[in-house]
């Protein structure tokens, strides 16, 4: 079951980068705000379909829901406004990276306290080992974009 | 000023972790797709809203624009449904470092192919490192 819901995960990580690619593309003649705008939208319209077909859950239950749960719509907010307020000052490449890290960090903390009920995973030995090794792979990413930007430049 | 982007880009890093545990709790109860429809409808109303205020750009280039570029709305429902999903199974840090490094991957592919619009970049042996410390990651956190 773990491994399943990993390759899973690794094709939510694919869409994501084809949807950063397509979004790139859209908002050069549509604009920024425009184009987030316009993904949610759809997406709304897709997920509306989806629940009326394949819905098991109870979206009045949303009424119900405690607050906190409910806050977490702005923190996708709070991502795209932090991100498009670092990338004029640092770059893109140091925002996602960055970015990553924070992502990565955040998530194996909230594993080893177990916070918002979610299952307890202690941050082991070998978890630690597994984070140096992303730190190093981000270092390589940002070594080999900062190699491709300056080729591109010297043509 | 700089350490403080660096600062503000950690946090937006964060907010993502933070998102995708808290949606494993709602989706629990209400049900994931209707948690993923839940945060592209509030989504809609909170960047409705910006855009309204804030809107520069041309909205009405959706029309125009070929239509495979308009497909990022679809693309995100499965990214956010795939974490809501995974989360109660393998915990935040797993399902993150899957995602990261599907997207990384991925977007390594789509440039050096110049796929979707982007700009052609070709992958160099520091990106194969990359990847390769990924996977070592990647096992060692399973």
């Amino acid at each position: 079951m773990g491994f399943f819901m990993i390759l899973f995960t690794l094709i939510g990580g694919i869409t994501l980068s084809a949807q950063s690619s397509i979004n790139g593309t859209l908002s050069r003649k549509a604009g920024t705000i425009e184009t987030t705008f316009l993904t949610f939208l759809s997406g709304t319209m897709f997920l509306t379909i989806f629940i009326f077909f394949f819905g098991n859950g109870d979206v009045l239950a949303l009424l119900e829901a405690p607050k906190w749960q409910l806050s977490a719509a702005f923190l996708g907010t709070m991502y795209l406004l932090l991100t498009v307020m670092a990338v004029p000052r640092i770059g893109v490449i140091a925002t996602n990276i960055a970015g990553i890290a924070g992502q990565l960090v955040i998530g194996v903390v909230i594993d080893h306290f177990g916070w918002f009920n979610s299952l307890v995973i202690e941050l082991d030995s070998k978890r630690v080992f597994a984070l140096l090794f992303m730190v190093i792979s981000l270092y390589f990413i940002y070594k080999g974009n900062k190699r491709s930007n300056e080729e591109a430049k010297a043509l | 000023m700089r350490f403080i982007s660096y600062i503000l880009a950690l946090l937006a890093g964060a907010a993502l972790s933070f998102e995708g545990a808290i949606y494993a709790e709602l989706g629990k109860s209400i049900g994931q797709i209707e948690t993923s429809f839940y945060n592209f409808f509030m989504g809609s109303i909170i960047m409705g809203l910006l855009w309204l205020f804030f809107g520069k750009g041309k909205l009405s280039y959706a029309v125009e624009a070929p239509k495979w570029s308009l497909l990022g709305g679809l693309l995100g429902v499965v990214y956010l449904t795939s974490i809501v999903i995974s989360v109660p199974f393998v915990g935040v840090g797993i399902t993150m470092v899957a995602v990261i490094i599907g997207q990384l991957v991925m977007s390594m592919i789509i440039e050096h192919f110049g796929w979707l619009g982007s700009k052609k970049t070709k992958v160099n042996k520091e990106k194969i490192f990359a990847v390769i410390s990924m996977i070592i990651a990647l096992i060692l956190i399973n």
